[in-house]
Parts: structure tokens; C-alpha cells; sequence
């Protein structure tokens, strides 16, 4: 019995590693706006960030509706350093985390 | 607040029909010509207040002597202040900045490890342009208003950053703009947030009140700041919170719109004699808990420096519950309510607790401030110390750390729903800590008051009452 009960469950972790969804890596960005591209609708908008350290520009997409009103009134415009995570969906950047650095 | 008849009140809120009625044409006829915009004239050009001033003669005037122009007040409920001097962000020393507009000033910050720099200081928020800086008076004081900032709802924010003039002053820019201008307007929730979200080195550092349908019975019913700090003359009404000094003259309390007695419950109703509203309706806070300004911390992704702080998010941490009249105890050490259960002016109010670490001075016993431009680019804490020493002209003294503790006042981030009832508070363990508020245990015991028996009745009636169908 106990070597049925040890079969099943390691054939029960195979399948649940099998199905399990991996988990996105995150990537993080320090880099200033280049440009702000807001969808017609407003709930959605691509912000290209040049990377301060690699030079290099990254386009995020940025669907929160907090950022997206800063995008609206001005609160972050081209020119803002900003601190981004994102993660890889499809052949986009999305952004999890895009802020100004804080302080006084 | 003015308090309106509550009938009248209703109406207004409600949208009573006959207001109604008189804006709809009966059927069939033409439709009203629109009203010129009151602003339309703004269209012409915008030149700052000047422009204002040509319908709201006199209020750039007035303005100059309000707390948002000023940064400062006479305070008469603080313990050990001068009667004849001015208090608040301008001057004050505490740690929950322990930075302020003087020794803080708009400024360049010297260049970090990483060769960046950055133009900062507390008096950045402050509508002017810093060339008429906190407090200034005078016709260019007046014409250095930025009306727009609070009244306009299509400023553009990006127009308000700092830049050096050719003359290498410091100045803070404005959207003077005809768009912003002829937008104009009672302030929004975002004109107030533009400063008031950020105040202490981020967004919801200082009170932590996201002030949003998800945390604000009145957000989530489109209320806007003003609604309740309904201004006069652009003084606006506040209430008394032991860590915020400098004020209009003018107070404000949830009794101005809600009445003494706004239960629909007469064993609610009896509580608010001595209870807060707040106590009841804001049982949580957020916001930073604790800062140390004697070790800063480095952002290894900008360079630049920060107090380290622990934040907390709004609505995640429990309020501390002290009698309250008002009047502010003030020490190197604590800054916090005053008041007792024998004082009858006195109710149990919610506070946020807050820790600040800080230098002292070890020969006078007196807080010192701190310049944060050497530790924003450093980490250097004492040469920012001795920064603000020499604006204020300290030479003989031995910095130490030590700690205050400050109570913050708990007023925002009301909840209808989530409001405490008689069992989270009469219970073994509850909220309020009796026997510190000066309930003695015999008391306790005989009036039951952490006892199921005193509510249990009448909790289980309002029960059926909501399920009866």
C-alpha cells in the first residue's frame, strides 16, 4: 500500500509540475521617458524608457489606471526618470511597477 | 462648516425636482442659447493673478495671508510657543521632516557617486515660484501666485518643475497657460494631492490616506476635499491634530455637517459625547511609522539618498486610541494629545503613532534640523546638520541622535461599512484599552463594559432586523 500511495503522489507532482504555469521573470529598469504614446481610449499607454545604464531604449506598456492618469495631467512626462519592473507578455513589456524616484 | 438645515441639505445632494425642473425648457421649445463661460474672457490670454483680480478683485491680496501662502500660523493650542510668532512648515523642527522651508530651502543638490544632481528642497511645495518665496509680500508676492495650481483641472504638471534662471536663482515653474486658465474651477481631489499626496518624501508617507472609493466613504461619494475644508477667503478650515500646527483660524469638525447626533441609534448617539467620530469611523491608518534621519539610505539605482523609512501602506496598521481636547503637548521627545477622561472637553481619539530618530543637541536638550542637500547626495547626515546650523546661526553645540514620537491626527479614510460596533470594543482584548484611559477594573466590571452582555441583545435585534424580509 505504501509503495501505491508514494507511486501516486509522485505521479500527482509530475502532472501538477506539468500544468503549473510558470512564473514570468521580472525584469527592472532605471531610465528616463523618451516618449509617452497614450491609446485613443486612455486605458492604455506605451512609455519608451532610456535605459540610464545600457543606452538602450525599451518600450513598456503601461495598463494601470493610476499611472495612466499621471501620464494625463503631466505628473510623469518625457524628460522623468523612473524606476520600472515589467515582465515579458507576448511580445510585450508590461509594467508592473513604474514610478518616479522618491524624495523630497 | 457652515451646518445647513438638514432638509435643504438633502434637497441640494438629492437633486430636488424643482431645481430641476427650472433647468429643463419645456418640450418643443428651442433650445436655450448657452451661457458664456464666466471665464470665456481667459481665452484672450492668461497674465497670472492680474487676470484673476480683473473679476476676484482683492484675493491675491488675501491670499498672502493664508497658511498655504505663509507656511505658518500663530498657534494657541500647542504647549511652549511663542504667542507672537509664526509656526509651520516654514520654521518648524520635528522628525517627521526635520527638514523645513528655512533651513531646507529650494536648492541644488551637490553631485552624487553617480555624477547626478537634482534641484529640491521642502519649499517646493508651495504655490509661487520660489523668486517670491514662503511668506513674501508685495505686488510681485501677489503676481507670483499660481492661482492655477489649485483651481485649475487641466494644469499641466509637468510645467511645475524647478530650474536655475540665468541669474543663477532657483525658481519653480507654472502653467500659465490659456487651456489651464480657462479651466478653471473649485479645486479637484488631484489639485489638493498634487502637494498634500506627497508631502514627507513620497506619495501616502505622511497620513497614508488614499483618499479614493476603495479607503473614503466620501470619496467613493464623489466628494472632493473642499466639500469639507470649504474655504473662506481661501482660509481653510481644519481640524486639531497634534502634529499639524500651523492653521487659518478657521476649525472644522464631522459635527459641522453630520450633526452631534447622527445615529440613526440612540446607543451610537450616546457614545459621541465622548468617543471621536474618528474613533468609530477610522478604525485603521497608514503612512510611515517610523523615520531615522541620522542614517539615510542609498537608492543604488539613482545614487541619490533618503531618510530610511518605514512605510506602511493606508488602511494597514491599527490607530493608537488617547484622550483628546485639542490642546498639544509639545517636548524634545513627544508631540501628542492632550487631555483625560475628567477633562469633559476631552473625547477618545484615534492617532497614528509615529517614531522619528533625529539629532539632538547634547548640551541644550533641543532638537537640531537638517539641510538635506549634503545627506540627499552623500549619506552625510552631520553636514547636513551643520548645514542648517549655520543658516540658523547655532554655532556651540554636540549633535546625538535620539527619538521623538509624534501622534498624528486620524481623520481621513472614513468607512460607513468597515465602522467598529459594540463588539469590536466590548470585548476581552478589544480596541480600546480601558484601563488606560482611566476606566478603573472595578468600573470595568460593574458597568460590563467588556462584556457580550451590554451588546449582544441589541446587536442580534439590528440582525434580524436586516434580514427580515
Amino acid at each position: 500500500m505504501n509503495k501505491l500511495a508514494a507511486t501516486a503522489l509522485s505521479l500527482a507532482a509530475v502532472v501538477t509540475l506539468a500544468i503549473a504555469t510558470p512564473a514570468r521573470a521580472e525584469d527592472k529598469i532605471l531610465g528616463v521617458v523618451a516618449s509617452i504614446q497614450l491609446a485613443s481610449d486612455g486605458n492604455s499607454a506605451v512609455a519608451v524608457l532610456k535605459d540610464s545604464k545600457a543606452g538602450t531604449s525599451v518600450p513598456i506598456a503601461v495598463e494601470d489606471k493610476v499611472t495612466l492618469d499621471k501620464f494625463k495631467d503631466h505628473r510623469i512626462s518625457v524628460g522623468d526618470e523612473i524606476k520600472c519592473k515589467y515582465e515579458k507578455q507576448g511580445d510585450k513589456n508590461v509594467a508592473t511597477f513604474f514610478k518616479k524616484p522618491g524624495g523630497c | 462648516m457652515k451646518s445647513l438645515p438638514l432638509a435643504f441639505l438633502a434637497a441640494a445632494l438629492a437633486g430636488a425636482p424643482s431645481a430641476r425642473a427650472a433647468e429643463t425648457p419645456p418640450a418643443g421649445s428651442p433650445a436655450p442659447a448657452a451661457k458664456p463661460s464666466p471665464h470665456a474672457s481667459l481665452m484672450d490670454g492668461y497674465q497670472g493673478p492680474a487676470t484673476c483680480e480683473k473679476c476676484h478683485a482683492g484675493v491675491a491680496r488675501a491670499f498672502l495671508d493664508t497658511v498655504h501662502w505663509k507656511h505658518a500660523s500663530k498657534v494657541t493650542n500647542v504647549d511652549g510657543l511663542d504667542p507672537k510668532v509664526e509656526y509651520g512648515m516654514k520654521n518648524r523642527i520635528y522628525t517627521f521632516c526635520n527638514g523645513n522651508d528655512v533651513v531646507n530651502d529650494l536648492k541644488q543638490i551637490p553631485q552624487n557617486s553617480l555624477g547626478k544632481t537634482k534641484i529640491t528642497g521642502c519649499n517646493a511645495c508651495h504655490p509661487g515660484n520660489h523668486l517670491q518665496d514662503v511668506g513674501s509680500t508685495g505686488k510681485e508676492a501677489e503676481s507670483a501666485i499660481d492661482c492655477l495650481i489649485c483651481h485649475s483641472s487641466k494644469y499641466d504638471l509637468s510645467k511645475r518643475k524647478p530650474f536655475k534662471t540665468p541669474d543663477g536663482r532657483f525658481a519653480i515653474g507654472q502653467d500659465r497657460s490659456v487651456e489651464a486658465a480657462a479651466a478653471v474651477g473649485k479645486p479637484g481631489v488631484k489639485n489638493c494631492m498634487s502637494c498634500h499626496e506627497s508631502a514627507g518624501g513620497g506619495q501616502l508617507i505622511k497620513r497614508g490616506f488614499a483618499f479614493d472609493a476603495e479607503h473614503d466613504v466620501h470619496a467613493k461619494k464623489d466628494m472632493t476635499c473642499v466639500d469639507c475644508h470649504e474655504a473662506k477667503g481661501h482660509k481653510i478650515p481644519t481640524g486639531f491634530d497634534p502634529n499639524n500646527w500651523a492653521n487659518d483660524g478657521l476649525r472644522l469638525s464631522c459635527a459641522g455637517c453630520h450633526g452631534e447626533k447622527p445615529h440613526n441609534d440612540a446607543d451610537y448617539d450616546a457614545h459621541t459625547a465622548r468617543i471621536a467620530c474618528q474613533t468609530c469611523h477610522i478604525p485603521t491608518t497608514g503612512g510611515a511609522v517610523a523615520k531615522d534621519f541620522t542614517r539615510w539610505t542609498k537608492d543604488e539605482a539613482t545614487g541619490f539618498w533618503e531618510p530610511t523609512t518605514i512605510r506602511r501602506d493606508p488602511a494597514s496598521t491599527r490607530p493608537v486610541y488617547a484622550w483628546f481636547n485639542g490642546s498639544v503637548e509639545n517636548t524634545p521627545h513627544r508631540i501628542g494629545p492632550k487631555g483625560s477622561r475628567q477633562d469633559a472637553k476631552s473625547r477618545i481619539t484615534p492617532f497614528k503613532l509615529y517614531q522619528g530618530r533625529a539629532f539632538y543637541d547634547a548640551k541644550s536638550g533641543k532638537l537640531l534640523s537638517m539641510d538635506f542637500a549634503p545627506p540627499t547626495a552623500t549619506g552625510d547626515t552631520l553636514a547636513g546638520v551643520a548645514s542648517a546650523a549655520r543658516t540658523l546661526g547655532i554655532k556651540d553645540y554636540k549633535p546625538v541622535p535620539g527619538w521623538q514620537t509624534i501622534y498624528f491626527a486620524n481623520s481621513h479614510l472614513v468607512t460607513k461599512e468597515k465602522a467598529l460596533s459594540c463588539d469590536r470594543c466590548h470585548v476581552a482584548d478589544g480596541v480600546l484599552p480601558f484601563e488606560q484611559l482611566g476606566y478603573p477594573k472595578a468600573e470595568i466590571e460593574k458597568r460590563k463594559l467588556r462584556s457580550a452582555e451590554l451588546w449582544f441583545d441589541r446587536l442580534s435585534a439590528k440582525e434580524r432586523k436586516k434580514d427580515d424580509f
